[in-house]
């Protein structure tokens, strides 16, 4: 094919001929007609005479229908010989045949034992009794009670097989989500699917806008989306409104104050005096202060901290007329940081519409547009973690006190907090639904992503110290934008004939993806004032400038079968072919296939007459998924610019350019395969439900860069296919549900087991070392063959030499003195080397768990969220980097200062023995935190009807309100890093407790 | 029935449609990196064959070529400096300065690490460039520049570790596993690469002016007779050095202090130097000076690298080189100011005035447009004073080395009286004090102490135990043992 448009050309002519077949489609489809329809209409209530709203309302033997509103009215156009069928969970199915009638009502029993509860899975829904695959589900309830900006949060805790660790507590960040553990050495971060536009974040949502998110596990339920859902799928989807239903708006807001649920323990003025002065003494210096000066000092936490507000409120409006619905919503999310100077603000608007064209014809779409600012803070909380205690912020002049070696972080805030990113997003899709043959449905859905960021920031002339200093005023600008095309067309055929039902689905995808940065400098403005922080304002001659792209692209054929035979034995295939413009032209395809089997054995005979087991079925698949998650041009070895020289009498600086970074042109995909077996059951009518799942995942040919030897001489670690990784664990999901009279109450519980295992690590690896600590980079952690990624790999302390005696008895490794640390001689060969290192812990939980409960009593509500982790380990990073003295946190209060004052804090020094990687540093992970409790009362319908209102409530929230750890940081969730070095706590932003007041109320 | 028929048609049209729209853009899936040229299309002309060049010289000018470890391992080990800076400041220099330091030492780190980068530009350039159609002269000139660097690198990393993996292409990933190779091996591809460059690369005067800084004939060999010497190849050293003087390339400049300023780049002196330079918007200095810079008032750096008590003593009384080399609390700098050093660094705070920045260059310390001596005439008549007093050329020697000092004495008969002796012992102490005031805090005296068997002696005297059979070389980093499995050796005693 002829280029017509340079660069973006291929997309387009691409789409130009499925824009023309969309048309040719639509233009066969719109002249349609499907015989004489009559308009039926009636009430749908239970067997207490309660209208029931949601219930959907079928044509037998089709998937047309609607569902009912909140008075449980529904209408529908019906061919005349039609049976109607309502089905709602928890209820009863009833068939009714039109026989000419208009008006038709209908009563549902409950049926505790129904399971006909929809589950959303990819390109498409499904009965949850029909599901082959390991699938949780949140609902939206439970999605919108945390008073946080990232909607993955909700998942914590509450569903099993899954671990959320916030990245950091600062204001909009993010959290590293990991679905059945870390199966790969890159990206494990989730694909995430958003009303069917596929993304790598969620960031942006309202959590208010969220109906459910399922979590995709197993190969069964991930295979469809092929190389992208190796590390699992969250499918998100949105309101929608309903046709044929009032239009009812929600309101709810909350609003509430964060603070610092807990700080690290730092000495005071006089002990830091103290313990500097033995540092000195202890390298043959002078003691520095004198002690009896000194008394509390400077607590530098207390002076970053603050109690910080957060602000939320959402209004939405939906409903819809019989041809057209709408879900119209908007929110402002405000919440300002604890650590002062940082900030973060959301605005989302987002528009949900279908628009019935005719009975065969649906259009709809899914927008949303976002604005938010971001404002960081200035890095002051590493500095307040190394600030002496014994310096004033300020002097009696006012001036910043120079508090050299560390920087003053009462002068950053002023100085260095003028930077602000604002960024505008636009996510959604379009979608045209077409029902032709009584049994296909063609969907065409073009999603779009688009991301313009632009970031400023201005640093004034200032002078703290010689160190703290900035001698000409600066302004840097950035614009980034991302663009994010996907266009899906998928064909559906779905029949159901006796004890039959059938659903294949086929398609063929396009993903485009392209982003820019674009950035400048410039120095010596002529003023400080905002008005001039603009490149032009600056000298000319000192400008810098940046532009940067990348692009790449995907295109996919996707197929899946379901069968169903007697709503008890399940089956389903999946296959899907990718191909990624990351590898070269020889491995550019993977073909990614999944099978699996279900067997409902409740439907068998034997169980029909009893009370105890209410639901039982046993699941089972095996599928092959893909892993492209590596540098976009890792296969391509690039030529790096502006390597320039100098040269000549006039000083020229001359081009120069060369390769220095390896690349692998050899590179293919990972493939994870997944084996899960799964039980689901439900006892005494579904009181006690559960799913018990047992899987293992192996990935093979891990992407990995391997760290090679420096002198290969390349500034880079080059991907290869090395290694092979497998995890295997058990997800277990208990919940209980009961009512007694106006009491009712549920419990619930999640557990997952992950065993992470390196299988291999590719000819001539025999491990990998990752995780650079400390101020030389010290690798601190290591992968090898049978054991689990990135463990923590060091020396074993056993205690601190006492004197001279031990020194000359105990194995040694050269420079120790009495009052260091006795690493073991654990290969037993009378000297203490790299040769002695052992695996001193995992940051690898073995258990991660939740559990909540609930009580409801007439109006009033209780609801507590539990979660945890077992059996991980963190490192205390940020203790052993000393690049210089700093502040020292409590434990050095334990030194050793002579014989027999203690056997496991060394004496103080800033560096070397002492600061070798080891168990010193490695503290217990495990943790339980109760992450949410709430209260709430809901008013009555008597009082609520006088003043119009459906629903109001109000609730009372706290959020991380207790944390039992032993870990000595302010938080044991250690988010973030590469996963060949992870649990690093180099210095976090603080997660904060939060308290807030909500209403949300309906009218 | 007729809709019927056209749904099919529909849907058959669809699906041909859409193959076909697929099938004709399968390079839908190309996408070339934006902004960066890729490996396919590099090394095809003369051009790209210089910027590759252009490139290695560019390394030179790296933080862990020639900064901050650089001075670690070469002067703050050396009885020349302390660590200067505050006590607590880069606590791994001072290991390096107490002989304590271990195989995980930052510094230890770095110049093996930037180095051989250094090397795998240089191969980069000597595979590919010769397959390129290009002027022949120009491409022997690159090749003999970039063997010229190569030979540069591998002599400062083999002064620092002894033994190493020998690298004389890019690697494939098979061949990523290598053991090191004895000194001998090394030194003896330091000097083909070198003996290369002499051969092929044009002298200092035939460059033309736009390109001084580019490796000459001249350094080349001056480089070859420091090689030798460092292998007590004195007859070897001292031919090659002849060489050089003879050629009459070079020359001492009369000013020593004004060797360091901008007036002294690339002068009649300088055998080899990093060109440098500040320009507004960066991307051309160094922070060679700013690590060494003024730590207090004025505020010009970090204030590491402090000339030490001993190097003070060092010099001969009136000796101007001492003025020129050190900057002591009080002094008073052209522009008028005092010097007073940062309080928390402690008595007898010094700095090296050799590395001090007259002027602020533009945007910073750190974009220091002086250029970094590496090789200056002095060193090389030093070179061939030492090598003939070693054959038993003293009357040479005494020539070379009064020529140096001549030039100290700046015109001033009353001090540094010419040395006389014919002793060769004693002559021989005269040109390793010679050397050590004459190039003091220029980064030589470390290696020399070594190469000279006196480091043991030396350091005694200062209180640090400087262990021989160990500390002759540095330990190779940790990290290079762990990831090649093994297969590099760690060097005795550490």
């Amino acid at each position: 094919m002829e280029k017509l448009l340079p660069e973006r050309g291929n997309t387009w002519q691409l789409n130009k001929y499925l824009i023309l077949t969309l048309l040719l489609f639509s233009f066969f489809t719109v002249h349609d007609s499907f015989g004489q329809n009559v308009p039926v209409s009636g009430t749908v209530v239970d067997d207490t005479g309660f209208p029931l709203p949601g219930v959907n309302v079928v044509i037998k033997g089709t998937t047309n229908g609607t569902v009912t509103d909140l008075d449980g009215n529904y209408s529908l156009e019906v061919p005349e010989d039609a049976v109607l069928v309502f089905t709602f969970v928890g209820f009863q199915t009833v068939e009714e045949p039109v026989n000419g009638r208009s008006t038709i009502n209908a009563t549902l029993g409950e049926d505790l034992a129904d399971l006909d509860e929809f589950v959303v899975v990819g390109y498409g829904i499904q009965r949850k009794s029909d599901l082959t695959g390991a699938i949780s589900s949140v609902k939206s309830e439970d999605i919108s009670r945390l008073p946080v900006s990232d909607v993955t949060q909700s998942l914590q805790g509450r569903v099993s097989g899954v671990q959320i660790t916030q990245n950091s507590g600062a204001p909009g960040a993010g959290s590293t989500v990991r679905i059945r553990g870390v199966g790969t050495l890159n990206n494990s971060n989730p694909l995430y699917v958003v009303d069917g536009m596929l993304l790598d974040d969620i960031n942006f949502l309202n959590p208010n806008d969220v109906e459910s998110m399922e979590v995709l596990k197993d190969a069964s339920a991930t295979a469809i989306y092929g190389s992208r859902g190796a590390n699992g799928v969250i499918i998100v989807t949105t309101k929608q409104g309903s046709f044929d239903t009032d239009t009812r708006v929600t309101v709810d807001a909350y609003t509430g104050v964060q603070q610092v649920a807990n700080k690290i323990n730092l000495v005071n003025a006089r002990e830091f005096a103290q313990l500097a002065n033995e540092l000195e003494q202890n390298v043959g210096n002078q003691p520095i202060y004198n002690v009896n000066d000194y008394q509390e000092g400077t607590d530098w936490q207390d002076y970053i901290f603050r109690n910080a507000p957060i602000n939320n409120i959402s209004i939405g409006a939906n409903g819809g007329s019989a041809k057209t619905n709408f879900n119209l919503s908007a929110n402002y999310f405000n919440q300002q940081g604890v650590v002062k100077e940082s900030e973060y603000e959301r605005l989302t608007i987002r528009l949900n519409n279908q628009y019935k064209m005719s009975e065969a014809v649906t259009f709809g779409h899914n927008l949303s547009f976002i604005y938010y600012n971001q404002q960081n803070e200035p890095g002051v909380i590493g500095n307040a973690y190394r600030a002496y205690p014994i310096f004033d912020p300020t002097q009696p002049d006012g001036s910043y006190t120079n508090t050299a070696p560390v920087g003053n972080p009462a002068a950053q805030f002023e100085y260095n907090s003028n930077n602000r990113t604002n960024n505008y997003r636009g996510v959604g899709n379009f979608f045209m639904d077409v029902k032709f043959l009584k049994n296909f449905t063609f969907r065409s859905n073009v999603g779009l992503d688009l991301a313009f960021q632009d970031s400023k920031s201005f640093t004034p002339v200032y002078f703290v110290s010689p160190t703290q200093q900035n001698p000409e005023n600066s302004v840097n600008v950035s614009n980034m934008r991302n663009t994010n095309i996907l266009w899906e067309n998928t064909l559906n055929y779905s029949k159901e004939w006796e004890d039959h039902r059938i659903n294949l689905l086929g398609g063929i995808t396009t993903q485009d993806f392209y982003t820019e940065s674009l950035g400048g400098g410039r120095r010596n403005l002529p003023g400080e004032d905002p008005s001039l922080w603009y490149l032009n304002a600056g000298e000319l001659t000192s400008q810098t400038n940046s532009n940067t792209g990348e692009s790449w692209a995907m295109l996919s054929y996707l197929f899946r079968a379901n069968y169903t035979f007697k709503n008890k034995f399940l089956f389903t295939g999946t296959f899907r072919r990718d191909g990624s413009s990351r590898f070269g032209e020889e491995r550019r395809y993977g073909n990614f296939p999944s099978l699996a089997l279900g067997y409902n054995i409740i439907e068998e005979g034997f169980l029909q007459n009893q009370n105890f087991l209410s639901n039982l079925k046993i699941r089972g698949s095996w599928g092959k998924i893909g892993n492209d998650k590596i540098y976009v041009y890792e296969g391509r070895p690039v030529v790096n610019g502006n390597q320039n020289a100098v040269f000549g009498e006039n000083e020229e600086l001359v081009y120069g350019a060369t390769i220095t970074r390896l690349s692998n042109p050899f590179i293919q995909w990972e493939e994870t395969v997944t084996s899960n077996i799964g039980f689901e059951f439900g006892f005494f009518n579904e009181k006690l439900t559960g799913e018990l799942d047992y899987y293992t995942r192996t990935t093979n040919d891990i992407l990995v860069a391997v760290p090679i030897p420096s002198y290969v001489g390349a500034s880079n670690n080059p991907v290869v296919n090395a290694a092979n990784v497998k995890n295997s664990g058990i997800d277990l999901t208990l919940n209980w549900r009961d009512q007694k009279g106006d009491f009712s109450y549920n419990f619930g519980i999640v557990a997952s087991t992950v065993n992470n295992e390196v299988l291999d690590l590719g000819d001539g690896n025999e491990a990998i070392f990752g995780g650079a600590v400390g101020i030389s980079g010290y690798l601190g952690s290591r992968t090898i063959v049978g054991e689990s990624i990135g463990h923590y790999y060091g020396y074993k302390t056993a205690g601190v030499f006492q004197n001279e005696a031990d020194l000359s008895s105990i194995p040694k490794r050269g420079p120790e003195v009495a009052g260091d640390l006795i690493y073991e001689d654990t290969n037993g060969d009378g000297v203490v080397n790299n040769n002695d290192r052992v695996i001193l812990g995992s940051p690898i939980p073995d258990l991660v768990y939740g559990f909540n409960f609930g009580f409801d009593y007439k109006g009033f509500d209780l609801r507590a969220d539990f979660n945890g982790t077992l059996g991980n380990e963190i490192y205390n990073a940020k203790k052993q980097t000393r690049f210089n003295t700093y502040n020292f946190e409590t434990t050095y209060l334990d030194r050793w200062t002579g014989e027999g004052t203690s056997n496991s804090e060394p004496r103080v020094t800033n560096g070397g023995h002492n600061y070798e990687v080891s168990d010193r540093f490695v503290e217990d992970g495990s943790f339980l935190r109760l992450r949410n409790i709430q209260v709430g009362y809901n008013f009555s319908e008597v009082v609520l009807s006088k003043v119009k209102l459906q629903n109001f409530r109000v609730y009372l929230s706290g959020t991380n309100v207790l944390t039992w750890t032993k870990y000595s940081g302010y938080t044991p969730e250690i988010g973030g890093g590469n996963v060949l070095g992870t649990g690093y706590d180099s210095g976090l932003y603080p997660v904060a407790r939060t308290f807030n007041v909500g209403v949300s109320a309906s009218f | 029935m007729k809709n019927k028929i056209n749904h099919k048609i529909g849907v058959l049209g669809l699906g041909i449609l859409m193959s076909v729209g697929i099938v004709s853009c399968e390079d839908y899936l190309e996408k070339a990196p934006l902004g960066q040229l890729t490996s396919e299309n590099f090394f095809k002309d003369a051009t790209q064959a210089t910027q590759a060049v252009n490139a290695i010289y560019s390394h030179l000018r790296s933080f862990n070529v020639h900064v901050f470890s650089y001075i670690g391992v070469t002067d703050i080990a050396s009885d020349d400096a302390d660590k200067g800076s505050v006590p607590g400041d880069a606590g791994f220099l001072q290991d390096i300065n107490d002989f304590t330091f271990d195989a995980n030492n930052s510094a230890v780190n770095g110049i093996w690490s930037g180095y051989f980068q250094g090397i795998f530009r240089a191969n980069q350039v000597i595979l590919n460039v010769p397959e390129i159609e290009m002027d022949e002269e120009l491409k022997t000139r690159l090749v003999g520049e970039a063997r010229f660097l190569r030979a540069y690198f591998y002599f400062f990393l083999v002064r620092t570790y002894g033994d190493l993996p020998l690298i004389e292409t890019p690697l494939n990933p098979d061949e990523y596993q290598q053991s090191r190779v004895s000194k001998e091996t090394i030194y003896a591809f330091i000097e083909e690469d070198l003996a290369f460059a002499a051969a092929n690369l044009p002298e200092k005067s035939e460059y033309p002016a736009s390109e001084l800084g580019r490796a000459t004939a001249g350094a080349a060999k001056s480089f070859l007779a420091k090689v030798h010497l460092f292998q007590n190849e004195f007859q070897e050293a001292y031919d090659m050095a002849q060489e050089v003087i003879a050629s009459g390339e070079y020359e001492l400049y009369p000013d020593y202090e004004g060797i360091f300023r901008r007036e002294g780049e690339h002068s009649s002196e300088s055998i080899f130097e990093v060109s440098t330079v500040a320009l507004e918007a960066g991307g051309g200095g160094s922070q060679f000076n700013e690590v060494q810079g003024i730590r207090g008032n004025p505020n010009n750096g970090w204030g590491f690298n402090g000339p030490s008590d001993d190097l003070m003593a060092a010099y001969e009384e009136n000796d101007p080189r001492l003025a020129a080399t050190i900057i002591n609390e009080g002094d008073t700098l052209p522009s008028g100011e005092i010097v007073m050093p940062d309080p928390n660094m402690g008595a007898n705070a010094r700095f090296s005035r050799k590395a001090w920045l007259p002027e602020r260059p533009p945007s910073g310390f750190g974009n220091s447009g002086a250029n970094i001596r590496l090789f200056r005439y002095a060193d090389l008549l030093l070179i061939a004073a030492e090598a003939a007093n070693e054959i038993g050329n003293p009357s040479q020697a005494l020539e070379y080395i009064n020529m140096v000092r001549e030039r100290a004495r700046q015109g001033n008969e009353d001090i540094l009286p010419d040395v006389t002796t014919t002793d060769q012992a004693d002559l021989r102490m005269a040109i390793y004090q010679e050397r050590r005031v004459e190039l003091a805090m220029e980064q030589h005296r470390y290696f020399d102490l070594v190469r000279q068997g006196r480091a043991q002696e030396v350091f005694a005297e200062l209180g640090i135990t400087w262990t021989p059979g160990k500390h002759e070389v540095y330990p190779v980093p940790q990290s290079e043992i762990d990831i090649s499995g093994g297969s590099i050796t760690q060097n005795p005693g550490y």
